[in-house]
């Protein structure tokens, strides 16, 4: 009669249950090896394959990752998004984009700012609090911004003189966690550039 | 004469990180080392295997390093305790400045002998304002070995780069940089040290987020508002010939792909609260996913054909966050996080077997990881700063 025999992986499975790992740290002699009859002898040296990976931050091209040296001094005019400039921001209801009453009188104020001063350009930023998650943030503070530049087209600016950029909860103005913080972070914020 | 210091410090890592991999996996139990006094000294050349029967072991894993000539050499054997037979025998050799990097290479081989694929040698990579300064609040890429240690910086461009996702081969990043002013795609190639900006081609001010490689690479799906609104696009790798697979005036966005690479799940608004959905990828055979809750958001679709589940973020009564996990076939959801303040974000491991997530707690995100059934939950210390938006690269 045939033996029946567990196939190495499946032996391996059902021992699964305890396992001992030592090693022959502070071994009395240095360690070497030795092949011990009728078992496989080690495989041959292995170089591995990703052993110091190439740190990405190694050398001065790969610091370069995703960029060139942009200076903080022009990225603080582009991206500084703070309080203040001519336009004020547009406050909005936890987890909606629709413009209050508000919002509105204060969207037709930027209108006729616009229509005296012919030569700017507004970027209306969307923002969120932090209460919601990345992905959908993103999505909410573009239909926010897009909210408002919907609203200003309405109003008769030229749709070529504004962009939007959806900033989600990734740049809030306001640090804290209360809900003063919360509802001055829920905004669409104007930059204006020439 | 006994081994030297560096050749004893080499060891003492390589135990300890080896231990740590297997006990990460979930497969192994380990011996209290108390009954280790019970038995004699190994012998490393000839282990007396009746007496390792004794304590209880089944297998014996042993290992054996040594730093010369500026190498350091290393050989692991693993042994049937039962019948004395050796399962595995591997000598590995390279530079001796990161021992633990031996120890991950032995425990993936150690895990050959099973069913599952070892993620002791994969990486994470996520968001960090680790950098930010008052005047600057940037937000970089950073890469980190899967157990959170050799921290490495890939962004160094000062603006906002997030939403990292891998490339499946491992040779690249895609994420979200507003380095040019407009959230846009780029590609990291990690290995080389550059990047390609706006892949998936946006003209004007249209914007794109949430980069999603397809299982087998050759495809990015992503979210982009360049017909007007948030909506799902899939493009080859390269970015190129983009197409449109939804069309609602809702919001949608945050693809996720099936692991056969036919389906994608996606984050829509179109009932007025953010739920999963699903759809095949030419954007045909749309259906809701998630009824429960009026919040779900991040979709991570289990990458492994033999669990048939989606993880992702959904709101709770408390108004906070957590991880959960909808089975598919019986769309049964397990809560994977609870009271450890806000959770979102979830990534699976190539393997299927974990989770990997961020986590506010005290104030500070740090990034979490779970098995699938949400019973060990461990924060990785990957350093300072708010470590958010984790994926989980081969």
């Amino acid at each position: 009669m045939q033996r029946h025999r567990l196939s190495p992986r499946r032996a391996f499975l059902a021992a699964l249950g305890a396992a001992v790992l030592l090693a022959g740290c502070g071994h009395k002699r240095p360690p070497v090896l030795t092949a011990t009859p009728g078992q496989p002898a080690p495989a041959p040296a292995e170089h591995l394959d990703r052993a110091p990976a190439r740190p990405v931050d190694e050398g001065p091209d790969v610091r370069a990752v995703g960029g060139e040296g942009a200076t903080s001094a022009d990225l603080a005019g582009r991206t500084g998004s703070g309080e203040g400039g001519p336009l004020a921001d547009v406050h909005f209801a936890y987890d909606s984009s629709a413009l209050s009453d508000e919002a509105r009188a204060t969207l037709e104020k930027h209108a006729v700012w616009l229509q005296s001063h012919r030569n700017v350009k507004v970027t209306i930023e969307g923002n969120c609090d932090d209460r919601g998650t990345v992905d959908y943030n993103l999505a909410l503070s573009e239909q926010r911004a897009r909210a408002a530049y919907d609203y200003l087209v309405s109003l008769g600016v030229a749709a070529a003189r504004l962009r939007t950029v959806s900033y989600g909860k990734e740049r809030p103005l306001d640090p804290g966690n209360t809900e003063e913080a919360w509802a001055r972070n829920r905004r669409d914020h104007f930059t204006v550039s020439p | 004469m006994g081994p030297d210091e560096a050749t004893r410090a080499a060891c003492r890592t390589i135990t300890q990180v080896l231990r740590a991999d297997l006990r990460f996996e979930g497969l192994f139990q380990f011996v209290p080392d108390s009954l280790l006094d019970a038995i004699p000294p190994l012998n490393a050349d000839a282990p007396r295997f009746e007496d390792w029967k004794g304590i209880g072991a089944r297998i014996l894993v042993v290992t054996r390093a040594e730093v010369k000539g500026g190498e350091l050499s290393v050989e692991v054997r693993v042994y049937f305790v039962d019948s004395g037979q050796t399962m595995l025998a591997r000598r590995y050799s390279g530079r001796p400045d990161n021992p633990r990097l031996f120890a991950h290479q032995a425990s993936d081989d150690i895990m050959t002998l099973t069913q599952y694929k070892g993620v002791a040698r994969t990486r994470l990579a996520f968001t960090s304002d680790r950098d930010a300064t008052k005047e600057v609040r940037s937000k970089e890429l950073y890469i980190v070995d899967y157990d959170g240690f050799n921290p490495r910086r890939v962004t160094v461009n000062n603006s906002l780069n997030i939403l990292p996702n891998w490339s499946p081969d491992g040779t690249s990043l895609a994420y979200v940089s507003y380095r040019q002013g407009s959230p846009l795609i780029y590609l990291a190639k990690v290995l080389e040290g550059r990047s390609v900006a706006n892949l998936t081609g946006e003209k004007g001010d249209s914007q794109a987020f949430a980069p999603a490689f397809s299982p087998d690479g050759k495809r990015l799906a992503f979210a982009s508002n360049r017909s007007g609104n948030m909506d799902v696009w899939v493009a080859g790798a390269d970015g190129s010939g983009a197409r449109r697979l939804t069309t609602t005036p809702a919001s949608d966005t945050a693809p996720c792909w099936s692991p056969t690479g036919q389906e994608i799940g996606f984050t829509s608004n179109r009932t007025g609260t953010p739920q999963l959905w699903i759809m095949d990828s030419e954007g045909l055979n749309v259906r809701r996913l998630t009824n429960v809750g009026n919040y779900n958001d991040g979709c991570a679709w289990n990458p492994s054909k033999q669990y048939s589940e989606i993880a992702y973020t959904a709101r709770l009564e408390s108004g906070g966050f957590d991880i959960a996990i909808i089975d598919l076939a019986t769309r049964q959801v397990r809560q994977i996080t609870q009271g450890r303040g806000s959770c979102e974000y979830p990534a699976w491991a190539p393997n299927g077997r974990h989770l990997v997530f961020a986590c506010n707690r005290g104030g500070r995100w740090e990034i979490t990881i779970s098995d699938r059934e949400g019973r060990t939950l461990q924060t990785l210390a990957t350093g300072p700063g708010n470590n958010v938006q984790p994926d989980w690269g081969p």
